[in-house]
Order: structure tokens, then sequence, then C-alpha cells
């Protein structure tokens, strides 16, 4: 029977190549912009997975100042302050096996005469430090080793900086200048893909201090989590230890907490609207394929009105009538869903061609099956839906008139 | 001609009425891709206005001395521009007067609420002549800061009309701004820039010693002495600065821009956004015309006897095609009419939301003539064109088997 209603569609599309071929590219286009789109920005989602492992997913990290526009990306702009004894009240937190504060500063760099203005990353240099941020993706060395706890003028460039923020390669052993004061460059850290961590400097706390005259201030803490505690957890007790020490009631906080998780999160909120906004427009061009999938069916309802009547007269039901143009439809829709899935993927993959080569590695397409199935499916609902009302119609054709009729 | 333009449209007309439900939902496709993409042009006009309108407040003499690559990166890549930057401004040929800026995110107490702000530090020597001539800077109630003034503050709108704390915030109450105490001295009028209405601002030497930042500034701002052009003097502030920094052309970590020049960078970006948005906006057009011609290939189907009929008494190829072309170019317009004035209302409801659920000013629909009259000869146009091919298949049909067809 279902077999039956196939091969009668089927026969439809043969007859009318030309408007069946116009019907799915209505449909095909607008499956190929919603699967580039959402491929484009699942591969952008991705990368900022990508870049957040890097930071350690158990890892926290503590900023100054609260409310809503403090976040770790603002901390030089926001007037509060970390210090020193606030790393030794998160390491007293249960569940927390190690914290270090770190000084950001935007500091001038000179090497062989040339002046750049870079970021600086300052922290302590004994061993539990170092061995901390050793396991951290942005301060993990290409070459060279850590500076020593005893060693103070001592720095590490990061890959970029190293490489092409200057004329020329700056080697290990080599001085640079940083706020007027000679360092040794000790080593050099591993690229990262994060501009930011790409051209930084960094050295010991203490030295930093010295040389900005600053006496016990940070600008970050990083914490790392034990292992068998949720880091959401934890975050909250450390929460709960700073409320206690800085005296300030929930919501008052001059401090913010924020797990990798919850850096990601607001991340992907961010690029999930955008994403949303254009794969809604992108849907637009789906709802027009629909009309127009819409607008065959009733031109090839009212076509086939004879055969319908015969079809009726030696005893099809309305049921089965309908059956064949929902079918009809929904193979237009799918036919067309399946171009468009192969169009889109080849869109994604151009662009993402396109960007590589522009320089920016961060971007790689990804195609879940998912998304596959759920174009393919999205567009035999839409061809089936639109199909519905001429099927109806078809349905309820009285088999008498339909004989009669006449083009 | 016109006689026979007359009986084309006569002809279409009856066409497109006898084939209501089919005309209709050609029609739909044309007006919902019309509809999006007059509303993201008015919309995108309308932001670029307002935009426009924000540095035009600024005044065009002014240049902004940004640290990092510019706009993008203020804040973000932290402040690298210090004290000395103005006093090596100040010198500069062309340059009237020069002041810096500090700006942070800072907590501030009012009453036993607490909350988070923008507090900005404002130079009060003579460079405070720079923001005075600002359309953006006009005192609603109290006196503005002045020379000599410290841990005194003005306020913005959004603060001062209760929006932001619980209670209003008036000339001579005492607020707290990073744990000291101020006076707050006056209020400003609305901006429509939500960040700007409920900022701080209080004096630049107290903001030094409130944030304890000695040196640094986030950003400088310039205006030029009369008879210079403000993009020669960009140029050499330019010049001075790589000098004093020992850096090369292409070498800068600071921008120099004027306020006209600001205003192209903001207009690329908003122009990149809006042709991105555009060209899937667009998509729906295309597939709309599809719809168009497929339409138009069931027409010319439907009516080749009509069309042997019309050749047998000697209407020529063209006739025939200009009977179709009109028809489709009618629904392509017609649909373009209907997109039209959807799409306005759309924007024109986004604009309404924007101002009165988000306080933002600057979004407005602008909607030129230009825009509907290029959206109807556009959506004529994607008519015909989507027209052409069938009414050539049309104009081509032999007569004799036209007639035969059934």
């Amino acid at each position: 029977m279902i077999l039956d209603y196939f091969r009668f569609s089927l026969s439809t599309f043969g007859g009318r190549k030309l408007r069946t071929a116009l019907t799915i590219l209505g449909i095909f286009i607008g499956i190929a912009a919603v699967v580039s789109l959402i491929s484009l920005g699942q591969g952008m989602q991705n990368a900022i997975d990508e870049q957040f492992e890097m930071l350690g997913s158990d890892r926290i990290t503590v900023t100054p100042g609260g409310g809503d526009m403090s976040s770790p990306m603002t901390t030089e702009l926001v007037a509060a302050k970390l210090y020193d004894h606030d790393v030794e009240v998160i390491q007293k937190v249960n569940g927390v096996d190690n914290a270090i504060g770190v000084l950001v500063r935007t500091t001038k760099v000179e090497y062989r005469g040339k002046s750049r203005h870079t970021m600086l990353f300052a922290s302590s240099t004994d061993s539990k430090s170092i061995k901390f941020i050793q396991n951290i993706d942005y301060f993990m060395l290409e070459k060279g080793r850590y500076p020593k706890e005893s060693e103070k003028y001592k720095a590490t460039v990061a890959y970029d900086t190293g490489n092409s923020l200057f004329d020329r390669e700056i080697k290990i052993g080599e001085k640079i200048i940083v706020n007027g004061r000679n360092l040794e460059v000790v080593a050099i850290t591993k690229k990262t893909g994060n501009p930011v961590h790409d051209t930084k400097v960094t050295m010991p706390l203490d030295t930093a201090r010295d040389l900005f005259g600053v006496e016990d201030e940070l600008s970050l803490i990083f914490v790392e989590t034990n292992t068998g505690f949720e880091p959401a957890e934890v975050a909250e007790n450390i929460e709960d230890a700073l409320r206690k020490d800085h005296r300030v009631k929930k919501g008052e906080e001059d401090f913010t907490v924020t797990t990798a998780e919850q850096m990601i999160a607001s991340f992907k909120g961010m690029l999930g609207m955008m994403q949303a906004f254009l794969v809604g427009i992108a849907f637009i061009s789906l709802l027009v394929g629909g009309v127009g999938i819409m607008n065959t069916m009733y031109t090839s309802v009212l076509e086939r009105t004879r055969e319908i009547g015969i079809m009726k007269s030696i005893g099809a039901r309305n049921i089965d009538i309908m059956a064949v143009f929902v079918i009809e439809s929904g193979l237009l829709g799918l036919v067309g869903g399946a171009v468009g899935v192969v169009m889109g993927y080849a869109i994604g993959k151009t662009t993402e061609m396109i960007v590589v080569a522009s320089g920016v590695t961060m971007l790689k397409v990804f195609y879940s099956t998912e998304l596959i199935i759920g174009a393919l499916l999205f567009s035999l609902i839409v061809g089936s839906l639109s199909g519905m009302l001429p099927a109806i119609e078809a349905s309820r054709k009285n088999p008498a008139d339909s004989l009669r009729y006449r083009r | 001609m016109i006689l026979m333009m007359e009986d084309y449209v006569k002809t279409a007309y009856r066409d497109i009425k006898n084939r209501k439900k089919r005309s209709w939902l050609t029609m739909i496709g044309i007006i919902i891709g019309v509809a999006a993409v007059v509303s993201l042009v008015s919309l995108g006009q309308g932001l670029k206005d307002g935009m426009n309108a924000e540095f035009d407040k600024m005044g065009a003499e002014i240049i902004m001395i940004m640290p990092g690559s510019g706009f993008q990166s203020m804040g973000s890549a932290g402040s690298s521009l210090t004290k000395d930057d103005v006093e090596v401004i100040k010198k500069v040929r062309g340059v009237n007067l020069a002041g810096g800026f500090l700006t942070k995110i800072a907590k501030v107490e009012f009453g036993n609420e607490m909350k988070y702000s923008w507090v900005s530090g404002l130079p009060l020597d003579e460079s405070k002549e720079i923001i005075d001539n600002m359309d953006s800077h006009n005192i609603e109630n109290g006196r503005d800061l002045k020379r000599g003034d410290t841990y005194k503050t003005m306020v913005g709108n959004t603060v001062a009309n209760g929006d932001f704390f619980k209670k209003k915030v008036r000339a001579g109450d005492y607020v707290m701004i990073n744990g000291k105490k101020f006076r707050v001295v006056g209020t400003l009028e609305r901006i429509g820039n939500p960040d700007d209405d409920q900022a701080f601002m209080i004096p630049l030497e107290t903001a030094r010693d409130l944030f304890d930042e000695p040196d640094n500034l986030m950003v400088i701002m310039a205006n030029i002495k009369p008879g210079f052009d403000a993009s020669d003097v960009a140029e050499n502030i330019k010049k001075a600065m790589r000098k004093d920094r020992d850096q090369e052309k292409g070498e800068e970590d600071f921008s120099v821009q004027t306020a006209e020049q600001l205003k192209e960078t903001v207009a690329s970006i908003l122009n990149l956004v809006q042709a991105v948005l555009i060209g899937i906006a667009g998509i729906s057009l295309l597939v709309g015309g599809i719809g168009i011609m497929n339409t138009m290939y069931t027409s010319v189907l439907e009516r080749t006897r009509d069309i042997g009929v019309m050749k047998a008494i000697g209407a020529r190829n063209v006739n025939i095609m200009w009977i179709f072309l009109i028809e489709s170019g009618i629904i392509g317009m017609t649909g373009g009419a209907i997109g039209c004035a959807i799409g306005i209302s759309i924007s024109k409801s986004i604009e309404y939301l924007s101002s009165a659920q988000l306080g933002v000013n600057y979004l407005k629909a602008s909607v030129a003539p230009e825009l509907i009259i290029g959206a109807l000869s556009f959506s004529f146009l994607v008519g015909m064109l989507s027209g052409t091919l069938p009414a050539m298949r049309a104009a081509r049909l032999k007569p004799t088997d036209a007639l035969r067809y059934e």
C-alpha cells in the first residue's frame, strides 16, 4: 500500500521535472544556509572549549570586583583589588589543592632598542607555585626553564613575544628591558592560540612588585581543586570564606569567583545568541521554501483532479488520497534537504579553508550526526506540513465533480 | 505602446485574479523576503545614524588617543597611555588642549545599596573645555565639577532619576565610591547610552588617589586650534608619540583617531554586520524569486492553448513575452509593497521596544524614501527576472503545437 503511494507520488515528479526541480531548489537553498551556519557556529563553540581546556576544567579563577560588570575580562578596569592575604584564605578552603596569585600589568618591554607595550603576568617562583603553573597550558614552556626561587631579574617570554613581536627573535640568555629594568630571558612559552597569552611576558612576582612599586596587591588568583571535589562547590566555599574574611554580605562581594565551567557557559551563551539570530534569519528562507512547496502541491492537486476522481470512484478513501499528496510533498522536502545538507557542508568547509588561509587557525567546522539527521528530518517535516493543506483539499474533492473536471 | 501596456497589465491582472490562491502563495514568498530585508536595512541605517549623532555630539575637532589598536582593545588591553603622553600631545603643532581620562569599574554605594558602575576621572584643568564643548555634557541639576574640587561627583541621569539605586540621587547627597565618601554636586541630562547614563564623574586627581593609578590613563582627548585640519593634527600627534616611544610607522601600540575617523571605523564595522545579515535575509528573496519562476512556468503551461490562439490571430513573440513578464513583475512588486509595509512595522516595533525596555536611544528605524523605492523596484526586478525564462519559453511556443496542446 505504502509502496503504491510512493510510486504514484514519484510519477508526478517525472512528469513535471522542471517544477519539481525548482521547488526542491527553494528548500535546498534554505537548508544549505542553515546547515553551514550551524556547523560554523558549532566549530566556534568547539574552539572555545579547547581554549578553556588549556586553563583546566577543574580550575577556578578569582577576580577583583563584584556585580554584573566584573569578570575575568575586565580585571584591569576594575578598581577593587585582591591581596596576598586572599590567597592564604583561599588555600585553607576545603577542596582547594593550591592557589596562586598573579599580578597583571600592561608594560613597556624593550629589546635591542625597540619598545612594545604588552601584558605582564607575574607569579611566585617557589617550587609549589611552579608545579601549579607548569600544568596550565598558558604557562607551559617551549624551551628553557622556569626561574628558580632565588632568582630575581629573570623573565619568560611568550611564543609570539619571542618570535614576532620584535624585529628580531629573542634568544634565551638575552636581555630585555621591562619598565626600565634589565631582565634575562630564561624561557619561551608554548604557542596557545590566545593572542593575549602569546604576546605576554612573565616574571617572578617579587620582582614585578619591585618594578611597579606595589606591596601585596594581586590582579587575579588561580585555584586548583582537589581531585574528587566538584569545582562548583569549591567555588561556593571560596565565596563563603572570602565573604567572611572581607566582612561583606551576600550580593555585596568585592570579588568574583568563576569556575572554568561558568566562563565557558557565559562565552557560549553569547555566541549561541548570535548564532540563533543568524540561523533565525536563515530560517526565513526555509519558510519561503515551504510556501513554495505548498504552491506546487496546490497546482499538482488541481492538475490531477481527474485522477483523484478516478481513484475515488474505484474505492480510494479520503485518507488514501491525502497520504498520496503528503508523501509527495514530504519527498520534495526531503530531497531538497539532502541536497542542502551536502551543499551546506561544502559551504562550511570552504569558509573554514578561507578562514584558515587568512591566518586564524581557531576555526574548524563541525558536523554532528545530529545536525545532519536533524536537517533531513526537518526538511521532511517542512515538506509534509506544507503539503498538508493541499492534501486535505485533494482528499475532500467530490468524486463526481472531479471526474467532470477539465482544465 | 501605451495602449499595449494597458492591455498587458489587464491580462496579467486577470490571470493573477483567476489563480488567486497560487498568486497569493507566490507573493507571500516575496513578502517575507522583502519584509526581512527592509526591516534589517532600516534598523541598520538607524543604528548608523544614531552612532553618527553620538559622534557629532563630540564635535568634529576632537581627536581621541587610545591605547592598543583602538576601540576594540580599550579596556581589555589595559592602559598604555600615561601622563607623559598628555604632555607630548600638548606640544604638537595644531593641538589646542589635551586632557586624559581615567575610567574604572568601581563599587558605588548609596543609602544601604551597593552596586558596580563606571567611574570616570575627568581633567579639571584648562582641558576641561573639551568636555564642556560636548553636547552630551549638559547639567540638569546642581553644578558642574570645577577646578579645586576633590571627592565630589557628578552623576548620570539614570542614577539621578532613581533607576539605578532605589532612591533618587540629588545634588547635595553623599555617595560612597570605592569605599570613600563623595558629595554629589550635580546631575547630568540623559545621554541615551545606558553605560554613560549610569556613570559617576569625579575629578581626575581624586580618581588617581582613589584608584591608586598615578600615571595610567584610559583615553586622551585633544581638540585643535582653529584653522587646522583634524586629520593633519592627528598625523602630527601620531608622529610625535612614535618619536617619543621610539616606534616606527606601523608598530604603534596606540591609536589616534579624529571624530570623523572614529565614525568611519564604527560605520565600517556596522556595514559589515549589516551586509552579512542582509546577505542571509537575501537568500529568502532568492527563494521567493524561484517561487515566482515556478508559478510562471505553471502559468505558461496552463495557458499554452491561449498562447496558440493569440499567436494564430497575429500576436508576435515579443507580445507574448511581455504578457508574462508584466505578470511576474506585478507579483513581485505587489509582494514587495506588502513586504515593505510589514518590514517597516517590524523595525518600528523593535525601535519602540529597545527605547522603552532597554533605555537605548540610538536604535531608531530609519525609513528613507530611497529604501522604499529601492525595495519596490528591486522586488519588481526580482519578479521580472524570475519571469524571464518562463516568458521566453511562452514566446517561443509554435502556434500549431500550442493549439494542439491538451
